[in-house]
Formats: C-alpha cells, sequence, structure tokens
C-alpha cells in the first residue's frame, strides 16, 4: 500500500505542523513517511500545501494523485481537486465546502471556533480516520506544544469523535524517525564537531542557521553576520584560528561568497559550505525547488584551485556526508560544498541516523599556536608574498594535485550508489533520489546511478559510465548540467533526447519518471 | 624575534607607511614589555599599499580580500579571543569597498584594533579618487574633477556605535605609537584614522605638518562635533587625538565565547 495525502491552506493555518504531526504519529506507527512542503514566497494567506505519502515500503518520494485531501480552506480543493483519485475522501474545516458535496467521501470537520487550533482538530479528525493509535498521536502534539494542555484537549476531542471511515490501519514496528534534510545536515554538522557557523538568511539554507542556533554551547558559537560577504570572511578568520567552521547559503548568497571561496582555495584554510538550491536565476522562486547550481558549485570563484562537492539524496545520506564534508576539508585545507536542494532540505524522510565513524583530524598548525601566515596573495611555502614565476608554477602544481589526493581519499567513502539492474543507465543526484527509487520497481530495464561525489570525479564512476550501454541523465534544470560535466569528463556525448530535465520549480515525481520514460521508449 | 622581517620592502622611498610600521612596531613592542605575547598578535591585512606590511612583519598574519579585513579579523577574534586582533586597510577597502563591515564592526564592538591607513587615495592602482578625496580632485578616471563629497569615517564610527575612535598623523611616530597603543588596549573595537599623505598621488605632507590640534577624549556629542570640524578636504585645521572611548560589553563577552 502506498497512499497520499495531501493537506492545504493558508500559510499561517498551520498546515506544516499538521503535516509533520501527522507524518510523525505514522513513522511511530510502522509506516515509511515522505512529507514534503510546498509554499509561497508570502507569510500569511496564499496556498500551502505538504504532500504526505505513506507506505508499508520504504517511500522517498510522493505521488501527485491524492488519495486524502485535508483542506483547511476552500482554495485548496479548487487547486487539487483535479488531482483526486475517484474513492479519494476529502477532510475540511471550511464550511463553503459543504453545499458541493452529498456523498459520504466528504467529511466536515467543524472546528471553525478554534481558528488557529484548527489544524489540530483536523489532526485529531484524520488520525482517528486512519485508525492510528490515540496515544501515539497525542504523544507528538504534547511533544512539539510542550505540554500545553489547550492543544491537546483540540486533537483529543476531535480524535474522540466518532467519523463515516475507519481504515482501521495495522500498526507494525516503527522503522525510524522523521528527519528532514535540514535536520539530518544540523545532526551531522554537530556530530562532525562544527564550532562555528557564520549566514545570513536566504531560503532554503536558513533552516540549518536556525537548528544550529538552538544548539548553541560553549563549543558552538552561531552568528547571522551582515551579509554573506563577511559570513564567508568571518568563517575563514575563525579557521584561521583554528576553529571548525561552516557557512551556509543559496546561489545569490553563494555568488557574493565566491569571491572568498577562490581566497579559500589560495590560503587553504579548511571550510564547510552549504549550498542550497532553490530555483533561480536572479531572486527566482525562492520557495522552489531547483539543482541548477551544480555549474556554479563547480565553477564559481575565480583562478584554479580544488573543491570537494557532495551532493546527498535524502536525509540519511545528508547526515553522512555532511561528516564526511568536514572530514575532507579539515584534512585536506579543502572547501567542501555540501550542495543540497530545497526538496531535499524541506523533505522529512523516515531515517535512523547512525554515528559514523570518521575521526575528523585534528588542527595542528592556527594562529596563537606559534607564528601562522596565510596569504590571499600567491606564496612560497612560508606564506610570503611572491611574484617569481617558480613559486607560481609550483604552488599552482601543488593545488592542482591535492585535488588528487582528495581524490583518493573520497574514493574511500560511497561516493555513489547503484539501485536496480538494466541496460541503461539513468544519472542523477541530491533530490532526485528519492523519486527515481520509487519509480524504479515500476520499470525495466534500467539502472539508476545516484552520484554524491560530483567532485573530485571519481574514476570508478567515470569508468562505469564509459561503459555503459545507454546514458540517460536525470536532473531539476533546463540545460542539464550534470549530463555535460558527464560528457567532458567521460567523452561521452549526451544528446538532448537523452536528457530527463524538470525545470518548474517542483521535485520529480515518480509518476513524471515512468511517463517520461514510457514514452522515450516508445520514441514519441 | 625580531619584530621586522629581512622580506624586501617595496613601498616608495620616502612614504609614510614606514612611518606607519615604525609606530606599530614601537606599540607592540613596548605592550610585549608590559605582557603581550607576540605569538598571540595577528595582523589582518586588506590589499594596497598598507597591506604589504603583512610580509614585513613577524607577526602571525592574515593577508585577506580587498574589502574584508574587518570580518576576517573579526573571524580571527571570534575563532580565538585570547588573541591580540590589529586590522589595517586602507580608506578604499576600508569605505568603498567594504563599508558595509565597517559599520557594523563599530555595533558589534569585537574586541579589535582597527588601523585605517587613510592617504585619501586608491595608491597601489595608480591614484584614483576614494571615499575620502576631497571634492574637486583631479585624477584619470575624474578627469573634470571629483564631484562627490568625501565620508568622514569618525563621525561614521561615533555615530555607528565604535566604543574607541582616534585619530592620528601619520607623519607623528611618537604620538600615532601612543594612539595604537592605547587603541589595541582597549577592550572593545578601536579604530584609529591615521591620515596619510600618498606622496605619488596625494601628497597632502605640507598641510598635515601645520595643520594639526591636540584634542583630549569627550563625551559622544562633543565627539561627534568635534570630528566635522574638518571635512577631509587640504583646508582648515584637523583634530589629532582620542576623540571619544568608553567601556562597554564586547562583542565575545556578550557571547560568552572562550
Amino acid at each position: 500500500m502506498r497512499y497520499n495525502v495531501l493537506i492545504g491552506g493558508k500559510a499561517g493555518q498551520g498546515i506544516d505542523t499538521l503535516a509533520t504531526l501527522l507524518s510523525a504519529a505514522l513513522a511511530k506507527a510502522g509506516f515509511y513517511v515522505f512529507n514534503a512542503h510546498e509554499y509561497e514566497s508570502l507569510i500569511r494567506g496564499g496556498h500551502s500545501y505538504n504532500n504526505v505519502c505513506f507506505s508499508d515500503k520504504p517511500s522517498f518520494s510522493y505521488d501527485t494523485k491524492i488519495d486524502f485531501l485535508i483542506a483547511l480552506d476552500e482554495l485548496t480543493y479548487e487547486l487539487h481537486q483535479k488531482e483526486l483519485t475517484e474513492k479519494a475522501l476529502i477532510i475540511t474545516s471550511d464550511s463553503k465546502l459543504k453545499s458541493k458535496f452529498t456523498d459520504d467521501r466528504f467529511i466536515f470537520v467543524d472546528s471553525a471556533t478554534l481558528g488557529r487550533s484548527s489544524n489540530l482538530a483536523l489532526l485529531g479528525a484524520f488520525t482517528k480516520i486512519l485508525g492510528l493509535d490515540k496515544d501515539i498521536v497525542l504523544q507528538g502534539v504534547r511533544h512539539k506544544f510542550k505540554e500545553d494542555k489547550a492543544t491537546l484537549e483540540v486533537t483529543e476531542q476531535f480524535y474522540g469523535r466518532e467519523y463515516t471511515f475507519n481504515l482501521h490501519l495495522t500498526k507494525s514496528e516503527e522503522k525510524g524517525e522523521m528527519f528532514t534534510g535540514s535536520e539530518a545536515l544540523a545532526q551531522g554538522a554537530l556530530d562532525a564537531g562544527v564550532q562555528r557557523y557564520f549566514g545570513y538568511p536566504m531560503t532554503p539554507a536558513t533552516a540549518l542557521m536556525t537548528l544550529l542556533a538552538k544548539k548553541q554551547s560553549e563549543n558552538l558559537f552561531v552568528f547571522l553576520a551582515e551579509n554573506e560577504i563577511a559570513a564567508i570572511n568571518i568563517a575563514i578568520g575563525c579557521s584561521f584560528a583554528g576553529k571548525i567552521s561552516m557557512v551556509g547559503t543559496s546561489g545569490g548568497g553563494f555568488d557574493l561568497m565566491t569571491e572568498a571561496l577562490s581566497m579559500q582555495g589560495m590560503m587553504e584554510l579548511p571550510l564547510v559550505i552549504h549550498l542550497a538550491q532553490r530555483a533561480g536565476p536572479s531572486t527566482g522562486v525562492p520557495t522552489g525547488t531547483s539543482q541548477a547550481d551544480l555549474n556554479v558549485a563547480l565553477y564559481g570563484g575565480h583562478g584554479e584551485f580544488p573543491r570537494v562537492i557532495l551532493a546527498p539524496g535524502d536525509a540519511e545520506e545528508t547526515y553522512e556526508k555532511t561528516i564526511e564534508a568536514f572530514y575532507l576539508a579539515e584534512k585536506f585545507g579543502v572547501s567542501s560544498l555540501i550542495l543540497t536542494d530545497k526538496h531535499l532540505l524541506e523533505s522529512a524522510y523516515t531515517t535512523q541516523l547512525s554515528p559514523l565513524n570518521i575521526i575528523i583530524p585534528p588542527r595542528e598548525n592556527f594562529a596563537g599556536n606559534g607564528l601562522f601566515k596565510r596569504n590571499s596573495y600567491e606564496h612560497d611555502t612560508q606564506w610570503n608574498t611572491s611574484e617569481d614565476p617558480v613559486v607560481i608554477k609550483s604552488s599552482s602544481d601543488e593545488r592542482k594535485n591535492k585535488l588528487l589526493r582528495i581524490k583518493e581519499e573520497a574514493s574511500k567513502f560511497k561516493g555513489y550508489t547503484l539501485f536496480g539492474k538494466g541496460d541503461t543507465l539513468i544519472i542523477g543526484f541530491g533530490s532526485t533520489k528519492g523519486a527515481m527509487l520509487d519509480a524504479l520497481p515500476h520499470l525495466e530495464g534500467y539502472t539508476y546511478l545516484h552520484l554524491v561525489c560530483i567532485e573530485p570525479f571519481l574514476d570508478e564512476v567515470k569508468k562505469m559510465i564509459s561503459e555503459a550501454k545507454e546514458i540517460l541523465v536525470i536532473e531539476n534544470n533546463s540545460v542539464g548540467q550534470l549530463a555535460d560535466l558527464i560528457s567532458g569528463k567521460c567523452a561521452r556525448e549526451i544528446t538532448p533526447e537523452n536528457r530527463i530535465l524538470k525545470f518548474d520549480a517542483r521535485p520529480f515525481t515518480p509518476e513524471f519518471i515512468i511517463a517520461e520514460l514510457h514514452h522515450r521508449k516508445r520514441g514519441d | 624575534m625580531a619584530l621586522s622581517t629581512d622580506y624586501k620592502i617595496t613601498w616608495c622611498p620616502g612614504c609614510p607607511d614606514f612611518i606607519i610600521k615604525k609606530a606599530i612596531e614601537k606599540a607592540v613592542q613596548e605592550l610585549i614589555t608590559k605582557g603581550y605575547k607576540q605569538e598571540d598578535f595577528v595582523m589582518v591585512t586588506d590589499i594596497g599599499c598598507n597591506s604589504k606590511i603583512y610580509d614585513y612583519l613577524n607577526l602571525s598574519g592574515f593577508y585577506g580580500l580587498h574589502g574584508r579585513t574587518i570580518p576576517a579579523a573579526l573571524g580571527v577574534k571570534i575563532g580565538n579571543p585570547k588573541l591580540t586582533v590589529i586590522g589595517i586597510a586602507g580608506d578604499g577597502g576600508t569605505l568603498n569597498e567594504g563599508l558595509d563591515h565597517f559599520i557594523h564592526a563599530c555595533r558589534y564592538n569585537t574586541d579589535i584594533t582597527f588601523l585605517l591607513f587613510n592617504n585619501q587615495v586608491f595608491s597601489l592602482t595608480t591614484g584614483q579618487a576614494t571615499a575620502t578625496t576631497e571634492e574637486g580632485f583631479m585624477e584619470k578616471t575624474h578627469p573634470s574633477g571629483v564631484k562627490e563629497k568625501p565620508l568622514n569615517p569618525v563621525v561614521l564610527a561615533l555615530e555607528a556605535g565604535a566604543t574607541f575612535v582616534a585619530r592620528t598623523s601619520s607623519l607623528d611616530l611618537g604620538g600615532m605609537s601612543q594612539i595604537i597603543q592605547e587603541a589595541i588596549v582597549h577592550k572593545g573595537f578601536s579604530f584609529v584614522d591615521i591620515i596619510q599623505p600618498c606622496i605619488v598621488y596625494h601628497d597632502t605632507s605640507d598641510f598635515l605638518r601645520k595643520n594639526c590640534y591636540k584634542i583630549e577624549p569627550m563625551d559622544l556629542p562633543k565627539a561627534i562635533e568635534e570630528a566635522r570640524k574638518w571635512d577631509y578636504a587640504p583646508q582648515g585645521k584637523i583634530p589629532m587625538g582620542i576623540f571619544y572611548q568608553v567601556k562597554e560589553e564586547t562583542f565575545e563577552e556578550k557571547n560568552g565565547l572562550k
């Protein structure tokens, strides 16, 4: 079984809270849950919704067909009615919708007097309809609202009512907890021992700053700088003073950081950068997902210097790759970019995070521990400024060769994963993994190569791609940036027909992928 | 370890940068005799003639980007508050490229010392006008003269909340060294506006030699009034000394950084 719930309403009505509480309860009841959040760039009003997909099998995406519509307003029904399956249940707290239905697939939850707690009334009602355990539901509410009695009462009151449906879902063993990509990233950074984090608010990178700010301690300091340029320069200054430092931003903010990224390449002070992709160019679609900043991650910054780019595809992988990013940054004095996207960061996955056996190498040299110099100019081995052609050449060689050493080390980690078995290799990165994994069981003849370590580009990956019979590249952008990279690295042309691209600021869904591949097979 | 390195100095012969370097060395040397440790000093420099001092002093150094001295210096201090951090940058880097950082640093009150080598011109790029160049100044990118009024960094620092604001002349070794020392000792963001002739592109040597007068610290409104008395044009009299000093909790103290 795999069910899709769409919960929609106005921003400010607690849509995401309702979806998060529902997801947690479903996960506790033993389901694999995936919860994605779509919203507009506004504070109150508009249309905001979550897609919650739950299944008895591992599930990393949602479908656009809706089995349960929870509408907190009329607009939600209007916008999503065409996505409803024939047997879909509609649960609403908006009385304006009442007149539209005559059959019993429509359930009205009278919570108008509750104002902002209406979402909890719907939570109580819907979890009752699903037949989820009452204690599990209330436990989540209690946890979220810190024992607030009123919220608990509303949920309990509406759970206590009788509805025309009860699906009696069977409870099984818990598979994991719900983690968003951002939460997994924060946990990874904390477990890697991050000591300083600097940023400037920008969707979808802000959540990490918020999560880390809550965890501040004697060891961790988080600061919102005057802008992204300051944030990265402060971070590199901290790294100079011996601290494990990190910054985070999205496209435009990263553009501002690239001058200092280049300086990092010259100074070789360890730095971890979280680059959260959203739809661009320019201000673009701030709350929309995208994978169009791969090129700027690869090539941003002037001059030539090594960097690491890791692009995880789900919460668990985000946790692991974050720790590896810190490890590589500290070991090689390099910038490690964790390349994520909005869909990965803001979606919650049913996950178990298990600590990695990676020890971040301790710093030997830093300011305050003897004479310590770092230079943004070309320099000799003592960090003195130099314009000597011999020094310039050897320093450039050194930077170039460092990437080879990084590659050797990075290949010890899982830089890619293969899923399924078939002659056609589909290559993707980032959050695409979720929709691909859920699409694969419905497809025949495909292997999915989920690429995580993008820079350095691993030899094994190169070999595999070079030897593949047929290649398709799937990504969330309009030109095929990953396809271009692969073309260059593996000397293999990837024609426009072999690029599966989606660039409507929305993520891939299994349905979309299945339909695309069927079209291609039929040749239409 | 001697404070000077044997790196070949490439400042123009006769440049006041030599005197400023001496003043910094003198201040640091005296502080070392008072218990400061040479290895705890960190110099964060910008890009420009002034910042070449990175290569000339045996102090830990961060030779950063143009306009970004202040955030880098802030970072070093936030990274390890035990370090004695001195930021060095020119008027172009500080007041053109990186002005936002300067204002915010005054507001944050991080315990760093910031020395503005203010020669009122971009020298290393051959003489273009900066934010402190006087109206009417002619140079290649302004063939009919600069049309904008200069920015007064002392007024700006006072308004933005700096807790130590001073001005000194690069031609006065003793006075300069004394003020730099006091700036370093001050707990909080210390700003020193070092007025400096560029003997090639903006030579105010004569004017500077003849038109300075000494001031003593005063309260904030008076300090702002006093700072407004000179507008960075080569006319009138220049107040020199500490305008304002106040003890306030530093950024590191407020945030419990150790």
